[in-house]
């Protein structure tokens, strides 16, 4: 190893390895498969823009296209129709969002810095606490039957926010990062420096926090943002109704309407005299999801500095 | 003990901190763990999971007795945790070194934004684009790509047959992307120098990927594989309840245990069933984290979980 070390730094082989660099057929080869797979990712995204935008007697006509006979903003004009439901659905899905991500990063870079310390003994069994969720779950129903039959908290917003609040994994990456990137040195001298433990962790540990803060707390917040089965089983008032289960209501109430040779009055009342039609759907989905590909491009450079996962038994 | 006691009053603030944390797994994740006890109970809605009557072993009798749907939403279950986990790993190490080794780095980074966008797609979304790929009167694949080979149409959504295909297909577009990213994280740690010395020595490209790059990656794809095994009898319900319309004529072959037991809640049936169910499926799910710890801990201890 040393000598190979030794002939890297040679100026005239580096040189060398460089011209060795240049692009060659290979680079091509892959440059053609990569942008294939980019446009595999890409192209069904591009589908709910393009018949989001796409007259509805086209589709009907003609089949969802990526080069649609008649354009319109009939679509989206129908997402506006929504309205209310809408509004309150776009508000609920921001609140559990913004709250949920925010107690989930403070209590679990809080738990994280605990039992990165040393010296303190209690540490290991808060260790075996937390990877123990990851060996067994009690699973669906009996947590069904507990949060609601136990708790009472049926219908309640809490059982959108608590349950996938603290996660195991995102503990381990939060105490990796602690480990590997904020010296202990610091918190030593922040202690010499008369500064006490609640100091040391709020002025020192956490504002160092911020890359993987950044990583954990961008995909906490899709996971919450994209958030459905537990507002399908537990939510049952309107107002409440988070962004992806209006979605799934949209799709219930089509396969209903298509399965039932005459639709009630009130419920075409309901959907402003028409069905939910296939390019106001494409809409719904475009503004259910357009507020996170706007955002993620900004998290992403956290993404690899942040998301390192160390060893589980800290 | 009485230095135990003493060290921890010394680190109260740090009990303080870990305590949120600590009182929302206890409520949200321990407590349920307790409520599998319904596995040997008769559950009666009065009286909650504590005063209903003990009455096992009936509930496990009935999971044997109907053991074609047991024995049916386990193999999917097995199924697709197999196919997602082996070619998903694959290809997120395949994705990780392709980017890494790219010599258009620009180019590189953008095509990357675009492959993690599918994880933030949800499946409640990936439905609706699912369908209008799948559909047999509006969906592109009959309307546009079968006639151009001359084939003749598919009713996707009556042919359970077509759906082990499908959903590897809408798994793979919607978390490799991302999946690479833990890889590529290895990747960037990677010494330069290791790859300079080899290419001095005669290494090839592919030598290099195979004696550096592969063997750094190791540990990161035993973790990642031993994280996923506590799940193996787990599965996401967007993609067997959501994606497939909760489509009875498709449960043959994508009904998982998951997504049944979500039927089963909504439902408000077959409880006793159910409980078995979940309690078989976590009791599994455990042995199988156990037993592949171990393994890995006789073969490569550095890189066992615990």
């Amino acid at each position: 190893m040393a000598k190979e070390k030794m002939v890297t730094t040679d100026p005239e082989i580096l040189k060398m390895a460089k011209k060795h660099k240049r692009p060659g057929f290979g680079q091509y080869v892959l440059y053609f498969i990569l942008l294939l797979y980019t446009l595999f990712c890409f192209l069904p995204f591009l589908l709910v823009v393009i018949a989001a935008f796409t007259k509805e007697s086209s589709i009907s006509k003609n089949g969802f296209s990526y080069f649609p006979e008649e354009w319109s903003t009939d679509g989206i004009m129908a997402v506006l129709r929504y309205g209310k439901q809408l509004a309150y659905s776009y508000g609920i899905t921001i609140f559990i969002t913004v709250v949920g991500t925010f107690t989930g990063l403070m209590v679990m870079s809080a738990f994280a810095y605990a039992i990165s310390r040393r010296d303190f003994k209690l540490r290991k069994f808060l260790n075996v606490f937390l990877i123990i969720p990851m060996l067994f779950q009690g699973g669906q129903l009996s947590a069904y039957i507990i949060f609601t039959g136990a708790y009472h908290l049926k219908d309640s917003l809490l059982l959108l926010i608590l349950p996938i609040c603290v996660s195991t994994m995102n503990v381990i990456i939060l105490r990796t990062y602690i480990n590997n990137s904020i010296p202990n040195e610091l918190n030593e001298a922040a202690k010499i420096d008369g500064a006490g433990d609640y100091r040391t962790y709020f002025q020192i540990t956490l504002p160092l926090m911020k890359p993987s803060l950044a990583a954990v707390g961008f995909m906490m917040a899709t996971g919450y943002w994209n958030e459905w089965q537990n507002a399908l089983l537990y939510i049952d008032t309107a107002w409440k109704k988070p962004l992806q289960l209006l979605l799934i209501s949209i799709q219930k109430t089509i396969e209903f309407l298509m399965n039932s040779k005459d639709v009630p009055a009130q419920v075409l009342q309901e959907m402003g005299g028409k069905l939910p039609a296939q390019s106001a759907t494409m809409a719904t989905v475009l503004v259910v999801v357009g507020p996170i590909l706007v955002v993620y491009p900004f998290f992403q450079k956290y993404f690899i500095k942040g998301l390192t996962v160390g060893s589980v038994k800290g | 003990m009485k230095e135990f006691f003493k060290n921890t009053w010394k680190n109260r603030a740090h009990v303080v901190l870990a305590l949120p944390a600590f009182l929302i797994m206890l409520l949200f994740a321990y407590v349920p763990m307790f409520g599998l006890i319904i596995a040997f109970k008769r559950y009666e809605m009065a009286g909650g999971i504590l005063h209903s009557p003990w009455n096992f072993p009936e509930n496990f009798k009935m999971l044997i007795q109907s053991k074609d749907k047991f024995l049916n939403i386990t193999v999917n279950t097995l199924k697709f945790y197999l196919i997602f986990t082996l070619l998903g790993t694959f290809l997120n190490i395949v994705l990780a070194i392709c980017i890494d080794q790219f010599a258009f780095k620009n180019a590189g980074r953008t095509m990357q934004t675009i492959m993690i966008i599918p994880v933030f797609i949800s499946y409640a979304a990936v439905q609706f684009i699912a369908y209008a790929f799948l559909s047999s009167d509006t969906g592109i694949i009959n309307n546009d790509i079968l006639p151009l080979f001359g084939l003749p149409s598919m009713q996707f959504y009556r042919k359970a047959q077509y759906w082990t295909v499908i959903l590897t297909v809408i798994n793979i577009w919607h978390g490799v992307g991302y999946g690479s990213v833990l890889y590529m994280s290895v990747l960037a740690g990677i010494d330069q120098e290791l790859y300079e010395a080899a290419k001095i020595d005669g290494a090839n490209k592919w030598q290099q990927i195979m004696n550096i790059t592969i063997p750094m990656l190791i540990p990161m794809i035993t973790v990642m594989l031993l994280l996923s095994v506590g799940g193996i009898m787990r599965s996401d319900t967007g993609l067997f309840y959501t994606v497939t319309r909760n489509n009875g004529l498709l449960y043959p072959t994508t009904q998982t245990i998951d997504a049944f037991v979500l039927n089963a809640i909504f439902n408000n049936s077959n409880y006793g069933f159910t409980a078995a169910t979940t309690f078989y499926q976590s009791v599994v799910g455990l042995l199988m984290m156990l037993l592949s710890n171990g393994i890995v801990r006789k073969l490569a201890p550095e890189n066992a979980l615990f």
